[in-house]
């Protein structure tokens, strides 16, 4: 009984060089093999399936500016039933006027 | 820039043509030279379509016994604005009134008459509500047949410009007017605007109130269609003392008391602003705003009040008592 506790507590050994590198070359590989195929798995359903609706919003600032905008000094001739075009006036003229008729 | 003005009778109403001189150069006639044109082309409008005018090509259409009737391209046309009137206003700008208008005692020309006083007229009307499309649609039986040359519609289905001939007339000679820097076409109150002088400096255009004759809006227009509709003109007392007026409910086929003695719309061509005009009086206030909510308009309310509808209710309104017509018209 006491031999084989002396022999339980002896430390273990350390692993030799070569398992550590390709233990570890394989779980990167693993790893790796892992990554990529999420990754291709992702970009295939992108490429397959309805896109996830994306929102976009725009920020639209309306702005309303009123210009009085001077007017351009128009001459009228004016005829009416008792003035023909030939003896007409420079006279300034109605203004323009929407109403029932 | 030089501006030629002419004023006539003709339709019922005073028509008024301003025409920009077009530049040196421009191989187009003179504006007084195109304005006597356009006279000519409103006489001959007016004379062709007119219902008070027994020779008229429209009364002897009506007058026609057979089904298809060869039809000349301007009542081909006429017919053609006045189905368009009544798709646009889902009837209630119905051409096809005749009997109904005349049986309130509208049957010949009320031009020159003055209108019996609206606002007493508005005290003994009966109640108010929005008019409604006439059952059946018989407007829809009107069609032309544009190969043939013929107006089609069922023998005895009478048919009238009346509420859409001036805002046609306007945009046909709008459409002579095509070159000119810019121009101003007005039918009795249904007015085209047109030239790109006209978007460089729009030209004011005064609303009327309906009530009190005094100016109720001003209005800076540089393109399209602007139209006036109202109960003050075109109102008298029939045979038994009732007040009535021409803008009539096609449901009812009596005249409309809707809550609005008037209203004023825009649109890209005075037809468009002639029927919008009319169908939102013929709506009432509620229905009215929905109509004129997209390309802007007045309403005028029983009580006188003025709403400003849609685009133009964003601009404030100008102050109008200072300005003289002589300062606005410099």
């Amino acid at each position: 009984m006491t031999e084989s506790r002396a022999v339980a507590r002896r430390p273990a050994r350390k692993p030799g060089g070569a398992i550590v590198f390709w233990a570890s070359a394989a779980l990167f590989a693993v790893l790796f093999a892992l990554l990529t195929f999420q990754l291709s798995a992702t970009t295939t359903s992108g490429t397959t399936t309805a896109a996830r609706p994306v929102q976009v919003r725009k920020v639209i600032k309306r702005r309303i500016v009123t210009t009085v905008v001077p007017s351009p000094g128009v001459n009228r001739v004016v005829s009416g039933p008792a003035t023909s075009s030939a003896s007409a006036a420079e006279v300034p003229a109605e203004p323009i006027t929407t109403s029932a008729s | 820039m030089r501006e030629h003005d002419l004023t006539f009778d003709a339709m019922g109403s005073h028509v008024r043509l301003l025409i920009g001189e077009p530049p040196a150069g421009a191989d187009l006639p003179s504006a007084a030279e195109a304005a006597t044109s356009a006279r000519r082309f409103v006489r001959e409008f007016d004379a062709a379509l007119s219902r008070f005018r027994p020779e008229s090509e429209l009364c002897a259409l009506n007058a026609d016994p057979r089904e298809r009737v060869p039809a000349s391209p301007l009542l081909r046309r006429a017919v053609r604005a006045a189905r368009e009137a009544a798709e646009l206003s889902g009837g209630l700008v119905d051409p096809t009134l005749v009997d109904e208008i005349e049986r309130v005692g509208y049957v010949d020309s009320r031009a020159g008459l003055t209108g019996a006083p609206l606002a007493e007229a508005l005290r003994s009307a009966p109640g108010r509500g929005p008019a409604h499309p006439r059952p059946g649609s018989r407007w829809r039986e009107l069609a032309v047949d544009e190969e043939a040359g013929e107006v089609v519609r069922p023998p005895g289905l009478r048919f009238d410009t009346g509420g859409s001939g001036k805002g046609l007339a306007a945009d046909l000679v709008a459409a002579r007017l095509r070159g000119y820097p810019r121009f101003v076409v007005d039918c009795g109150g249904d007015i085209r605007i047109g030239g790109a002088g006209a978007l460089t400096w729009p030209y004011e255009v005064f609303v009327e109130h309906p009530l009190s004759g005094e100016r109720a809006h001003l209005i800076h227009l540089g393109f399209g269609g602007i139209a006036t509709s109202g109960l003050n003109v075109r109102i008298w007392r029939d045979a038994e003392g009732r007040y009535v007026h021409h803008l009539l409910d096609p449901a009812t086929g009596e005249p409309a008391w809707t809550g609005l003695v008037g209203a004023t719309a825009l649109g890209d061509t005075a037809l468009e602003a002639e029927t919008r005009a009319k169908a939102a009086l013929l709506s009432g206030p509620v229905a009215g705003r929905r109509i004129l909510a997209e390309k802007g308009g007045l309403i005028v309310h029983d009580d006188g009040a003025v709403e400003a509808v849609g685009p133009i209710a964003v601009v404030p309104a100008p102050v109008l008592e200072d300005r003289a017509p002589a300062e606005v018209a410099a």
